[in-house]
């Protein structure tokens, strides 16, 4: 009861409310800018953190975390260009709902479904993290390449209209993901002696070209012809799920917020695989209204529920084993190392007040989003209101920073514009864009753990069919995989 | 339809180069890694040409006619397409050359304009502040690295950022 009493006071008090605040704000405006990201945003703070209480610097990068993981979908919905790699499923029904006019919904919706996912994943975090922890450690190669496949059958909702030519937009993602030094066994491949291709392609540049780059070609062609007024007349401002509506919708919020945290559990998987794969479970269903990819609600909640719900699943390898759950969280790591605590099995028993104050400043960060999105989303709607011709260079601007500023390197603007050409082309074409995207952030994990697993197992692939956890997670896998076209069956059958 | 033909055959072209490059990969000297650099690229690329062949039968078949603006010169939306690639790959060269600054000042003139805007005094608003804030927000606030140009440019931008 004392800790319960500490914590409470270690959190609520004026400056630390103050501090979950600021944290959460300046967490969403990076996020929200294509160009920083949350790990940035967290090392931006870190020098104000040296002189504070430990409890006050941790709630504040944890707020950060949270702000930044939903920030990145109000770029993605209004604009096109996600902010964060996390945000990039966000995209695919947020955007063609702005365009429908319903940006404030959509935006209600990601605000709703991030707070929601965060506050699933702080309980989870809370009550269950050192059996998790454990129960994460289990995961190996195997499991690793049956998680990537779950992510890559996403394809088959995404690709929807055309199956066999999202199947060749993924391959095409994979292979761009192969280039670059094999980081197995060192060989260098697809880089033809250039040193700016020995690192491979990021797939954020990749992204910035395919989604936002060839989109703004799109509408130099359509905008003249148009009614714009839906756009530039809309007021965007956040529109909050009543609680009625949120029932509807409740199997959406529980199932993204269930795979969030487990990824976000699983060492080095994050929150951008979490989103995808939380996108891919929930499109299945092939007659929902809107369909996938359309503006259907659903298509929102489920990776903004994931994606915020791996903020608290990351928490919990980082907080008990030291290990940690994804970038951010090794960030965040960096930082405990620095204010003088060690992460690790002792630190629930020395600091016990430290996992409750991350809980409350979880909930309390969670609830603040609503906050924080307002503010934020008011300032980009302005953005909307510019003219097309402004507006579409302004996007292309910010896409060059956002490239530029990864790897302070011109090579990844010129592979952004090279993939505005890409993108532009395989819209037309109906190809996948989504899914080369898709191919090129599950590829190394894919590619690796497959290889892995076969090392281990001398040359064989036994390993895969041998240890439960994968049979389970490959048997999900494959039943994702083949959901869609057997139910499609089964409806012919019965008719 | 021959345009996406062409389209299909150009990414088929891509994909045996891939493939090719992806045969003479080196093995590895470990017995164990059965797959080696080269085993999963062939896999990839053998399924994206299968893949190809079954798109372009279908293509063939179905005789969809596709229209691609930006290859139609004629039409001025193709022309304002076509213009703002060739626009944005000058930006994209000169930022290396001339620097952030300058390059986004002169991108956000010139864009607007080859996409049909016409009302000057707004568009010198709009790109000079829109490039002040960028270069505070990103070069000045949050330290993100911006590009520098080269020589004088780059001399004159540490000014600034």
């Amino acid at each position: 009861m004392d800790i319960i009493i500490q914590s409470l006071a270690a959190v609520y008090n004026p400056m630390t409310l103050l501090l979950v605040s600021i944290g959460v704000l300046f967490g969403m405006v990076c996020g929200a800018l294509p160009g920083l990201s949350t790990s940035m945003a967290i090392i931006l703070l870190l020098p104000f953190t040296y002189s504070m209480d430990p409890i006050m610097a941790i709630v504040l990068m944890v707020s950060c975390y949270v702000g930044g993981s939903s920030g990145g979908s109000i770029s993605s919905i209004l604009l096109k260009t996600p902010g964060t790699p996390e945000a990039v499923a966000t995209t695919f029904d947020g955007y063609p709902m702005a365009q429908k006019g319903k940006a404030g919904e959509a935006l209600g919706l990601a605000v709703t479904s991030s707070s929601f996912g965060t506050i699933f994943s702080a309980f989870v975090m809370l009550l269950a993290s050192p059996m998790l922890a454990q129960a994460a450690l289990s995961f190996q190669s195997a499991e690793y390449f049956g998680l990537g496949l779950i992510g890559l059958s996403c394809i088959t909702s995404i690709g929807a209209k055309n199956q066999v030519k999202a199947v060749v937009s993924v391959m095409i993602g994979l292979m761009v993901g192969t280039i670059g030094i094999d980081s197995i066994n060192g060989v260098e491949r697809f880089a033809f002696e250039q040193p700016s291709l020995l690192n491979g392609i990021n797939y954020i540049s990749v992204m910035i070209g395919a989604f936002a780059v060839a989109e703004v070609y799109k509408n130099i062609e359509e905008y003249r012809h148009v009614d714009t007024s839906l756009r530039t007349n809309q007021k965007v401002q956040i529109k909050l799920l009543k609680f009625s509506e949120m029932a509807k919708m409740w199997s959406s919020f529980i199932r993204g917020s269930v795979i969030g945290t487990i990824i976000g559990i699983i060492p080095a998987a994050g929150g951008s695989i979490a989103s995808l794969i939380a996108y891919g479970s929930e499109a299945q269903n092939e007659n929902a209204n809107p369909k996938f990819g359309e503006g259907n609600p659903r298509g929102i909640i489920a990776p903004e529920c994931s994606h915020n719900a791996a903020v608290g699943g990351s928490m919990v390898p980082t907080l008990t084993l030291g290990i940690p759950g994804s970038p951010v969280a090794a960030v965040i790591m960096a930082a405990f190392l620095i204010i003088g605590i060690t992460p690790g099995p002792m630190l629930l028993r020395e600091q016990p007040i430290m996992l409750n104050a991350i809980f409350l400043a979880l909930i309390t960060a969670a609830l603040l989003l609503f906050v924080g999105g307002r503010f934020v989303t008011s300032q980009f709607g302005h953005i909307l209101k510019l003219p097309y011709p402004l507006l579409g260079s302004l996007i292309v601007t910010l896409g060059v920073v956002g490239a530029y500023s990864l790897k302070n390197s011109f090579y990844d603007v010129l592979i952004m514009f090279a993939f505005g050409l890409v993108g532009y082309f395989f819209d037309k074409f109906k190809y996948s864009n989504a899914a080369v995207i898709l191919g090129l952030i599950l590829g190394e994990i894919i590619e690796n753990s497959l290889r892995k697993q076969i090392i281990i197992g001398d040359g064989s692939g036994m390993g895969f069919v041998t240890r439960p956890v994968s049979v389970l997670v490959l048997t999900v896998a494959v039943l994702t995989f083949l959901w869609p076209m057997m139910s499609r069956k089964l409806k012919k059958g019965k008719a | 339809m021959a345009i996406e033909i062409v389209f299909n055959i150009l990414i088929g072209l891509g994909v045996l180069f891939y493939l090719a490059q992806a045969i003479q990969l080196p093995t590895t000297d470990n017995p164990a890694d059965v797959l080696g650099a080269g085993g999963f690229p062939i896999i990839i690329g053998i399924i994206a040409l299968i893949g190809l062949v079954m798109i372009t039968i279908h293509t063939i078949k179905e005789k969809r006619k596709v229209d691609i603006p930006m290859l139609n010169l004629r039409s001025i939306d193709g022309r304002m397409v076509f213009i703002n690639v060739l626009v944005l790959a000058a930006y994209v060269g000169l930022l290396d050359v001339i620097g952030f600054v300058l390059a986004t000042l002169i991108y956000l003139v010139i864009a607007p304009l080859s996409m049909g805007y016409s009302k000057p005094l707004l568009l010198a608003v709009f790109s000079g502040v829109t490039t002040a804030v960028m270069t505070v927000v990103f070069g000045m606030v949050f330290y993100v690295p911006l590009p520098r140009g080269v020589e004088l440019f780059r001399d004159l931008s540490y000014l600034i950022y």
